[in-house]
Formats: C-alpha cells, sequence, structure tokens
C-alpha cells in the first residue's frame, strides 16, 4: 500500500510522468479532471454555506495535512464576507523540497490555481490573487464572497459560523464581533 | 461582522489526511482511462523507481527488516486490519491484509474503487525487488476489503 502519507510525491512524479508522455497541458488536463471529480467536499460544503464552506473544507484538511499557516475568514450576516490564508511552510511543497531523492515536478505549485477557482466561482466565490514563494514553500491568498448568496445560504452559512465563535476557545481559534 | 482566525504550527496535528487515499485512486482511474494499462504500470514503476530509491537501497544492505519496519511504521499510522510476519527464514517476510486502509476510506467515501487498483501495491512491490535477491508476490486480492497476502521471498526459494 502506498501511504496517504506518501502520497504528495506520487502526485508530484505522476505530473512529471504525464508532461513527460505528453505535455504540460496534458497535466492541466489531468489537474481539471481532479478539480471535477476530488473536490467533493468542498463543493457540498460552499454549496449549502457559502463562503463559510470554504473555512469548514480548508480547516480539516490542513490541520489533517498538519500544515503551518493563519487563516481567517471575515463573514457578514447576509454571506458576503473574505477569507485569508497565509501558509507559512505548505505541507506538500515542503515534503518535495526536503526529499533530495528526486525532483519535484517544476510547476508543482500550479495546480492549486486549476483546482480550486473553478469550483469557487461556480457559487459566487471569486478566488483573489495570490503570493507565491516555492523555494520557502510558502503561499497566501484569499477568497470573497462581494454578492450575497441565497438567503438560505447565508443563513445556513452564518448559523455555523455563530457555532464555531461558541466553541472558538476550545478549538483554539481567536473569534470576536463587531 | 464576524471574524475567526486560526493559527496552526505544524506540529499541533499528526500528518494523516485520508483523503489523499482517493486522490491516489482517481490517479489510477485517470492514467487507466486515458492512458491504459500499460500507461498504470508504466507509471508506477516511475513512481517506485523514483520514491523507493532510498527503501530500497535499505533493502539490499539490510535485507527485508528494511520492509518490515517500513511497513510497520506505515500500518501502525493507517490502521486497518493486517499482521506483518516474519519466520525463522530470514528472507521471507508476510504482510497479510484483512482490511486495508486506503481501500476501507475509499469505499468510506463511496467512490469506486478504479480498475487495477490492486497495481499501486504489488507493481510497487515488484519494483522495488527489481535486481534484488527477493521477489514479491501478490495473492488472495479482494477489492470490497482491499484484502490480500503480500510475500518477499529470495529468489531462488520456492513457493
Amino acid at each position: 500500500m502506498i501511504s496517504c502519507t506518501e502520497f504528495i510525491p506520487s502526485y508530484s512524479l505522476l505530473f512529471s510522468w504525464i508532461e513527460e508522455k505528453v505535455d504540460y497541458d496534458e497535466v492541466v488536463r489531468y489537474w481539471e479532471y481532479i478539480s471535477r471529480n476530488y473536490l467533493e467536499k468542498l463543493e457540498a460544503a460552499v454549496k449549502e454555506k457559502g463562503l463559510f464552506g470554504c473555512w469548514e473544507y480548508w480547516k480539516h484538511s490542513l490541520n489533517e495535512e498538519a500544515a503551518d499557516f493563519v487563516m481567517e475568514m471575515h463573514l457578514n450576516e447576509d454571506g458576503t464576507g473574505y477569507m485569508t490564508s497565509d501558509m507559512r511552510y505548505c505541507p506538500s511543497m515542503g515534503f518535495l523540497l526536503e526529499c533530495e531523492h528526486f525532483t519535484p515536478y517544476h510547476a508543482y505549485c500550479d495546480h492549486c490555481s486549476v483546482l480550486y477557482p473553478p469550483i469557487l466561482k461556480k457559487y459566487g466565490i471569486r478566488s483573489g490573487s495570490r503570493k507565491l514563494d516555492v523555494q520557502r514553500a510558502a503561499c497566501g491568498g484569499s477568497r470573497h464572497m462581494d454578492e450575497p448568496p441565497a438567503p438560505e445560504i447565508a443563513a445556513a452559512g452564518w448559523q455555523a459560523a455563530l457555532k464555531e465563535l461558541e466553541n472558538a476557545e476550545a478549538e483554539g481559534i481567536t473569534a470576536w464581533m463587531d | 461582522m464576524l471574524h475567526l482566525r486560526m493559527d496552526r504550527r505544524a506540529s499541533d496535528n499528526v500528518y494523516l489526511h485520508k483523503d489523499f487515499h482517493n486522490a491516489l485512486n482517481l490517479a489510477i482511474q485517470y492514467l487507466s482511462d486515458n492512458f491504459g494499462e500499460e500507461g498504470v504500470k508504466d507509471y508506477l514503476r516511475f513512481f517506485a523507481r523514483n520514491y523507493y530509491s532510498i527503501l530500497k537501497a535499505d533493502l539490499m544492505q539490510r535485507g527485508l527488516i528494511a520492509l518490515e519496519e517500513h511497513y510497520r511504521k506505515i500500518y501502525d499510522l493507517e490502521g486497518g486490519d493486517v499482521t506483518i510476519e516474519r519466520t525463522e527464514d530470514p528472507d521471507e517476510l508476510t504482510i497479510t491484509v484483512r482490511v486495508c486502509p486506503a481501500v476501507e476510506h475509499i469505499r468510506k467515501l463511496g467512490t469506486p474503487l478504479a480498475p487495477n487498483y490492486e497495481w499501486t501495491t504489488s507493481v510497487v512491490h515488484e519494483t522495488i525487488c527489481e535486481d534484488t535477491p527477493w521477489r514479491a508476490e501478490f495473492s488472495n486480492w479482494d477489492p470490497q476489503t482491499g484484502a490480500s497476502i503480500q510475500r518477499f521471498v529470495r529468489k531462488e526459494a520456492k513457493k
């Protein structure tokens, strides 16, 4: 069994293999396939709770991936707002930089820009520009809900955010209202 | 406006993101659909030759204890229902998987298992054993549970 802890090198080497067999465009087609087929949890979360679905999805994923990050959510009751992420050390790119016995895919970080924005755009969430420092495995970005989503989505997101506010201290989350 | 801020260091969590098992499953599906069975095998060999080159070097230096330690570490972390056995013969290692944690997680997500998913074990093991004194055997595969029997034995040894 290839452990899930060994997935990142298998992913990077798959990109290298596909580019060697075909070209970079085929690697992008593979990322588009992953975007359509792998992100069901993200899509379900934003479909139900709008922008707050992003918080829930990345909170779960980044903790399981033991990332070194700061993530902020700023949400209005009507569902508008924005979320920022400052990835101080990406566990995926960091893993690849630490492996010296094979060469990481030269455009590894490109996959994030292909995977996530199309899914989020479907639900009215705009992806902000991304700051990237590949050699330090660092990046930062933002997601914005500029227009209010349907009232039931805004309500579901707001209720979930209020619950997060209640549990914030226990989870080590800083939370406040103004 | 409601504000939330989460600040985490890598050391705050254990690295175990099981959804990556499904990401690998989808990779095998994509390769199968677009490059055929030979494409799947070729990629898995390419991955194993590159990523497991250090494990292979350890295997050559210390023998099957290298693979035993590697898999004990992985299954201790991932769970499943697995027995790793050594006999008095230092050139025999058997991994009996009754429930594979990867297949268990993929099934839990409701995603179909890609055709030839078991090659992520069997082809990888065969590739690790290339140009070594050992060979890998793979049998009793059950795609529902991921059960299998994986053996490593001396090439000249009888089954």
